[in-house]
């Protein structure tokens, strides 16, 4: 689904360049669940930004489901995005003005999913995340657990086929965590790819591979299946 | 779509109220005069064009060597004209001033003194559209007939018909009575010729009631009083009309005077077809033109506070736009977006306008002296195109905020890295100078006007106007007896303790003259002399000591001097102004030679020194002085206190001795101070112009502030960690302010003095002015408001708790 091959990623200031992708190499199948893992710095968020085409790459190749799209436009990106990416941050990045449902209800409006679809989508997803009793609350009305779970039911409305976890429990305690591990275990198993970075070996141990980076690089790979 | 926008928009805009509120209170005023001043406008250019033949009807004006044009012009041209030329279909005269005098309705003991009446010829109501309301619109072609506005006709018949009725009019023609025969609609403001009472003209063809005055003969070359409007045929090429009818002059006329004839369009007539437009106009297209540059202005400063506000909330908002991204969102679905809360913003803003314009308008009539209301937008079209115009603007801020919110990447929104970007930073500093610049160069423009008018109200006149009263002489009963009667009034004057000085004369300082008129040479005058314009005064040998005008040469006249027929004078005073504008050495010179007025010699008696007669805008004129005893004015200098009290005695006295006149009297100090009545009101619309300004810019400049002191909270606290003072960090948060503020004072006081430095050239007597020790007022006052705006956030802010303040991140 996957292929990165020499992928290269620079961030320049005005005095100093720093390379946080140093011709990264890395293949994701369909259907897998993969960990990044790596100490601060060593570019794993920066993988994650370009895989989930939120950033330019300077160098490389990028194909997703065969095509290359390191050259892609924002509007490329962005058709490609919508339709195909959905992501799970670690500080959930809801949106403050807008209800659960409303945010859940979000990616389908731009995908121009018509309102009796998108009603019924959001509520199927909701009641699926056992959020629905709160779907006319405001993100800071709910608890950080809930409020993740809304993110990840607006992650998978639009049924997309790669999620991009950045950390998802890096801001829960462990229960809370251990319960989205979960989730994102069976949306895994229902068929979605999942690629999620994090700190914790605890929460590597759901996916089937742990990717280990240093200083933009691979440098070791476990399979854990 | 559109209403989850405007669901988003409303939580948005609750959830910021205070910069929300500063945009709908900013907007909401600036609108507000946009609207006012759009009324004004609208009104300004429907003026005569509701006339049904406006576009053929033309005015002919005199215009003389140096371009100064005016509307009185010889009757005679009327009737020669539409002989001659067969492009002319037909004519009007009116007049207005001649005719003005005491009209009764003797059956019911009614007499007032009436300013808005005329004599126009028959067709009047034919030729122009007025709304007869009652009787036809052809009796006027009859002699001694009167036509009145439906209010007039209340005055002096009540309820009852007024057909058919007679009224006395007594003026210089005489004491003359006419039958009513039509009631037209009141003339409005819609209008430039204004009658309550429209007199046959016709009556002034016989010669019984002339009354001796023959230069008002309807057939004469000579003098010039009367309007002539002209209707030409259609398509009529009027420069080809304009040269004919010169050519016409030319040959009919004895000699040369240097004037030539224009003819102005009735649509025109108001406000000119554009500054260049030299010919005389009622209304002031200049006047207009900054009326618009002000509302522009103040719509503008509110625009931009909308612009910077949201910009700069949108730092605030990058995150959400991150997020809308990543999940999908279209560029074009943000600006949606975005467009939809300026939608909802304006919206509410121009909600608020028309009710703070509905709430308001009263004390807008009152400052501009016109009845205007949201109605008055129809008059003409100028509001379609100011509308599309507000729309489209409304719409680029809008644009240019979604523009400026949807282009950030969403990757840097996401980690928080976005903190303004360079240029939105410097488009925000750029519009906080431009508001602050517009103010600044409002508040000078204020300052200078007020500087100028104080200037000319205390400035000396070069006469004494204290407690000067000055009472219109009677115009009814001036009959065989009339001279006895007025000399028992003067001997009263004369006897009374509380009655300093008096004087008779024909007109007085603060009013105009009695009129102007060229003609005059000397032995040494120059060809081009002839035609230079005197201004003519009556006077009796008493004015000149009552007003305390010294005599510089020469001496004053005598009583007998005084009483003589008009023609049989052969004696004048003139000014010093005259004296050298006629060319003479010395007043010597002048009293040797005398002066040549056409084929009158007139001796010189003496030279009076210069005063101001009419104002301080205008220079001093050449004076020459003639005598005659003259009862128009009666200038009375009473004693100071108990003014009301000595009033009484003089209107007792004055009513005994001129039975059925009104007793009319000004303060000589008042009839000055009202030739200031324009800039009075230029002064006032630019106080609350500036004001506005001010108060919208520093509106804008809160709300920056509130923004730049919680992007900044961080930072404070650390400061605060690390033993900083909070007048420390409330200068650290008011220094940039500031900063922006004084260099909008650098921008603004150049082009302030150059637009004032122009303004005050319209003054022939101007006030000096420091300009720098003005702008560093202006800039100080600018800059302590300024100050005090930010300083209310900052030391808010300053004197925070710090752990709170850290927490923020």
């Amino acid at each position: 689904m996957i292929r990165l091959t020499n992928l290269d990623k620079r961030y320049r200031t005005e005095e100093v360049e720093t390379i946080a992708l140093d011709k990264m190499n890395l293949e994701v199948k369909e259907g897998e669940f993969v960990s990044i893992m790596g100490p601060s710095g060593c570019g794993k968020s920066s993988l994650l930004n370009i895989i989930g085409l939120l950033d330019d790459l300077d160098g490389g190749s990028y194909l997703f489901n065969g095509i290359e799209v390191a050259k892609f436009n924002e509007r490329k990106r962005s058709e490609l995005r919508k339709h195909n990416i959905g992501f799970v941050f670690q500080s959930f990045n809801l949106i403050d003005e807008l209800t659960v449902y409303e945010n859940v209800e979000l990616p389908l409006i731009y995908t121009k999913v018509n309102a009796a679809d998108r009603k019924k989508r959001v509520e199927e997803v909701l009641e699926k995340m056992q959020i629905m009793h709160r779907k006319n609350h405001f993100p800071q009305q709910l608890s950080g657990g809930q409020q993740q779970r809304v993110a990840i039911s607006r992650a998978v409305v639009n049924k997309p086929k790669l999620i991009l976890a950045d950390e998802p429990t890096g801001n829960l305690d462990s229960a809370n965590g251990n319960e989205v591990m979960q989730l994102l275990t069976d949306l895994n198993e229902q068929g979605t790819t999942v690629i999620m970075v994090t700190h914790s070996e605890h929460d590597a141990k759901y996916s089937h591979r742990i990717v280990r980076m240093l200083d933009g690089k691979t440098v070791t790979e476990n399979i854990l299946l | 779509m559109i209403t989850n926008y405007l669901k988003i928009a409303w939580r948005n805009l609750q959830k910021n109220r205070t910069s929300s509120l500063i945009n709908i209170v900013g907007l909401g005023i600036g609108l507000a005069t946009f609207i006012f001043i759009m009324e004004y406008i609208s009104l300004e250019k429907s003026v005569n064009q509701f006339h049904s033949n406006v576009d053929n009807i033309y005015r002919l004006l005199n215009e003389d060597k140096e371009g100064v044009t005016w509307s009185e012009v010889e009757p005679g041209w009327a009737q020669l004209f539409k002989d001659k030329q067969s492009a002319i279909e037909s004519y009007c005269l009116a007049e207005q001033g001649i005719g003005q005098g005491i009209v009764q309705n003797i059956e019911k003991n009614l007499s007032f003194k009436e300013d808005r009446i005329g004599y126009a010829s028959g067709n009047f109501f034919e030729f122009f559209t007025f709304n007869i309301i009652e009787g036809n619109k052809t009796d006027l072609k009859t002699p001694q007939t009167v036509y009145l506005s439906e209010t007039t006709s209340k005055k002096y018949f009540g309820e009852s018909p007024a057909i058919g009725k007679s009224l006395t009019l007594n003026n210089q023609f005489g004491k003359v009575n006419y039958s009513v025969k039509g009631i037209f609609a009141d003339i409005g403001q819609e209008s430039d010729i204004q009658y309550d009472m429209v007199f046959s003209l016709e009556t002034l063809r016989s010669a019984a009631f002339l009354n001796g005055n023959g230069w008002a003969d309807l057939n004469n070359f000579d003098s010039q009083f009367i309007n002539l409007y002209v209707a030409t045929a259609p398509n009529t090429n009027i420069n080809i009309l304009e040269k004919d009818i010169n050519k016409l002059r030319s040959e009919v006329s004895k000699e040369d005077d240097g004037v030539t004839f224009r003819l102005q369009s009735l649509k025109n007539m108001h406000l000119g077809t554009s500054l260049g437009d030299q010919l005389q106009t009622y209304g002031n297209l200049k006047y207009i033109y900054i009326l618009s540059a002000v509302a522009a202005l103040i719509l503008l400063i509110a625009w931009f506070n909308y612009i910077n506000l949201s910009t700069a909330a949108s730092l605030k908002r990058s995150q959400e736009v991150g997020i809308r991204k990543t999940i999908g969102a279209s560029k074009g679905q943000l600006i949606s977006l975005f467009l939809a809360e300026t939608g909802l913003i304006t919206g509410i803003a121009y909600s608020l306008a028309f009710l703070l314009v509905i709430l308001i308008q009263p004390y807008f009539n009152l400052l501009t002296g016109k009845a205007l209301s949201l109605n008055s937008l129809q008059l003409s079209n100028v509001w379609i195109y100011a509308f599309s115009a507000l729309i489209l603007a409304t719409f680029f801020a809008g644009f240019y905020t979604a523009f400026v919110l949807s282009n950030f990447k969403p990757v840097d929104t996401l980690k928080g890295k976005l903190k303004g970007s360079g240029s939105g930073q410097w488009v925000r500093k750029g519009l906080v100078v431009s508001q602050f610049s517009f103010s600044i160069l409002l508040i000078i423009a204020t300052a200078v006007i007020f500087l100028q008018l104080k200037f000319m109200k205390n400035s000396e006149l070069g006469i004494n106007t204290d407690q000067m009263v000055v009472v219109s002489g009677p115009q009814v009963g001036l009959d065989s007896t009339y001279q006895s009667r007025k000399k028992v009034f003067l001997n009263y004057l004369g006897q009374q303790s509380f009655v300093k000085e008096y004087a008779t004369s024909g007109s007085v300082p603060g009013k105009y003259y009695n009129f102007r008129t060229a003609g005059f040479t000397q032995p040494g005058s120059k060809p081009d002399d002839k035609f230079k314009s005197y201004a003519f005064l009556i006077i009796s040998d008493q004015f000149l000591s009552a007003y305390g005008i010294e005599i510089k040469a020469g001496r004053n006249f005598t009583y007998q001097e005084c009483d003589v027929e008009w023609n049989d004078n052969s004696k004048v005073l003139i000014n010093e102004q005259a004296l050298s504008s006629m060319g003479f050495a010395n007043a010597e010179d002048a009293m040797q030679k005398g002066i040549q007025w056409d084929e009158r010699h007139l001796d010189i008696i003496g030279v009076t020194a210069d005063y101001h007669h009419t104002n301080l805008k205008n220079a001093i004129d050449p004076i020459i002085y003639y005598p005659q005893l003259n009862g128009q004015y009666y200038s009375v200098r009473l004693t100071p206190e108990n003014l009301s009290c000595k009033l009484s005695s003089l209107e007792r006295e004055y009513k005994s001795v001129f039975p059925g006149n009104p007793f009319e009297y000004f303060f000589t100090d008042e009839a000055f101070a009202r030739a200031y009545s324009e800039e009075e009101q230029y002064g006032q619309i630019f106080t609350i112009a500036s004001l506005l300004a001010i108060f919208i810019a520093c509106l804008g400049l809160f709300g920056l502030a509130t923004f730049v002191v919680e992007t900044r909270t961080k930072e404070i606290g650390i400061r605060k960690v690390l033993g900083a003072s909070v007048s420390g960090i409330v200068s650290l948060l008011s220094k940039d302010f500031v900063i922006l503020v004084v260099i909008s004072l650098v921008i603004a006081a150049p082009v302030a003095f150059y637009l004032m430095v122009n303004w005050l050239k319209n003054f022939e007597f101007k006030v000096e002015i420091n300009w720098v020790l003005l702008f560093i007022l202006v800039g100080i006052s600018v800059v302590m408001v300024s100050l005090f705006t930010v300083a209310i956030q900052a030391i808010k802010t300053a004197n925070a708790k710090v752990t709170k303040s850290l927490r923020a991140e």
